[in-house]
């Protein structure tokens, strides 16, 4: 029996841009793949790498953070925070061993519904190609299996 | 006069002149080669002070415990460059007012303890810019760069295997000088953010979460490193943060005490290469 693998996707996305890009592909009746789950935040500076972790923890094959392009955050700086951060987590993500691949940010503004759509398409694809992330998820499972913790 | 000398008479001339209240310093420790922070109130027992190329420790922690400064009385305290930088880092975070430290201020050099010339955090500036300018421990990248030549899957198994030693003691956090949070985030269960128990995906976010928050804020004292009681490699995750702030951000932990901290402020023109 060979089922093609249907990664789990988790993105985590402000109100004001990326929600609304995502809301424009849907009502532009644009396709795109159902992996993905849409967490709504208010601003990406409210997007906590602990989110990041959690999804992983619960068993997320990659993680997309998404936000307003800089210079349109509707609280003016809170993508420019975020993105500072961005970067010093993906590289300790990087450095600890928890592929690049799996973890994408992006720049999605409310009028880019169709960039939306490709972007989740594509991701999903390279994810799926990827395989599940099972070196973290046995991790859990150990948990899981193991009456004594 | 050897320093040792000469600083237990500056701490006894501190305490007498009611400059500070009380003197932070290294004692004999429980073997011949430890030393152990001791903290002196008159200057009747400046004699316990010990000062020689074992006292190690970053002393500047002990400031933070709430209400020692909140008098306004100044305490006096044993210092390497990175205890210096750590009461930077406090100050920029509003955890202390530099006046109030005195710092008796020492490096360590080829086996012996040398005097460094200054009392306040802001006259050792140029000591510090020029430790800036030499930049990171070159020991560390090579190792940092040994891991990044790995896959990440080999990465990942090589800290699997690190992490798995975790006990989750804490030690790491307890005498990090910066770790000063009343609620760590790893104490807080509602949400429970990271799992407690000491297995080792727990272990993972534990640690991961432990060097971003010191990211561009530790001051490669070694403390942590010293007190795991297991030897996970914390430095080298505390190195690869320190790298990363001051290659990208042009940010050495620490500098001046109105250094803005690296993750609460931002450039609008920050480089961002990988953002899709
Ligand atoms: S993280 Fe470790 S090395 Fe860095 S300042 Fe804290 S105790 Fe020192
Ligand atoms: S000191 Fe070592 S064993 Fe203890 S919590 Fe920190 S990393 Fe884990």
């Amino acid at each position: 029996m060979t089922e093609t693998f249907e990664p789990k996707i988790v993105a985590f996305v402000c109100t004001y841009c990326t929600y609304a890009g995502a809301d424009l592909a849907g009502t532009s009746r644009m396709k795109y793949a159902s992996n993905v789950r849409m967490v709504r935040l208010p601003c990406t500076g409210r997007i906590s790498p602990m989110f990041i972790l959690k999804a992983l923890q619960k068993g997320a094959d990659g993680v997309l953070v998404s936000g307003c392009h800089p210079g349109d955050c509707h609280f003016a700086q809170g993508n420019y925070h975020a993105r500072r951060r961005w970067t010093v987590f993906r590289s300790l993500l990087a450095f600890t061993g928890i592929p690049e691949e799996r973890i994408k940010f992006s720049w999605i503004s409310a009028a880019e519904g169709a960039k939306f759509a490709e972007l989740i398409n594509s991701i999903t694809d390279e994810i799926r190609a990827l395989g599940p992330f099972e070196q973290y998820q046995e991790l859990q499972k150990v948990i899981e299996t193991q009456s004594t913790y | 006069m050897g320093i040792q000398e000469q600083y237990r008479t500056d701490a006894a001339n501190l305490l007498d002149s009611g400059a500070v209240k009380l003197v932070i310093g290294y004692g004999e420790g429980s073997t011949p080669e430890r030393r152990r922070p001791i903290f002196i109130r008159s200057a009747e027992e400046v004699g316990r002070l010990v000062l020689d190329a074992n006292c190690i420790a970053n002393l500047s922690a002990y400031l933070v415990p709430e209400g020692l400064l909140s008098d306004g009385k100044s305490v006096a305290v044993f210092l390497k460059p990175d205890g210096i930088r750590s009461v930077n880092i406090l100050a920029a975070e509003a955890q202390l007012n530099p006046e109030q430290v005195v710092i008796l201020g020492f490096n360590i050099d080829a086996g012996l303890a040398n005097p460094l010339p200054g009392r306040k955090a802001n006259e050792f500036a140029p000591l510090l810019a020029s430790l800036k300018s030499a930049g990171l421990s070159t020991d560390l990248q090579r190792e940092a760069d040994r891991l990044e030549q790995m896959t990440a899957v080999e990465r990942f198994e090589y800290w699997k295997e690190q992490f798995s030693k975790c006990i989750k003691c804490y030690a790491c956090r307890q005498v990090c000088p910066m770790c000063y949070c009343r609620r760590c985030i790893v104490d807080v269960n509602q949400p429970q953010w990271v799992n407690t128990s000491s297995h080792t995906l727990g272990n993972f976010e534990w640690n991961i979460i432990r060097a971003y928050h010191l990211a561009g804020r530790c001051v490669a004292c070694g403390g942590c490193d010293r007190a795991c009681p297991v030897n996970i490699p914390l430095r080298l995750l505390n190195h690869r943060m320190s790298k990363e702030a001051l290659d990208t951000f042009d940010h050495f932990a620490g500098e001046s005490a109105d250094q803005k901290p690296v993750l609460a402020t931002f450039r609008q023109d920050d480089p961002e290469t990988f953002i899709l």
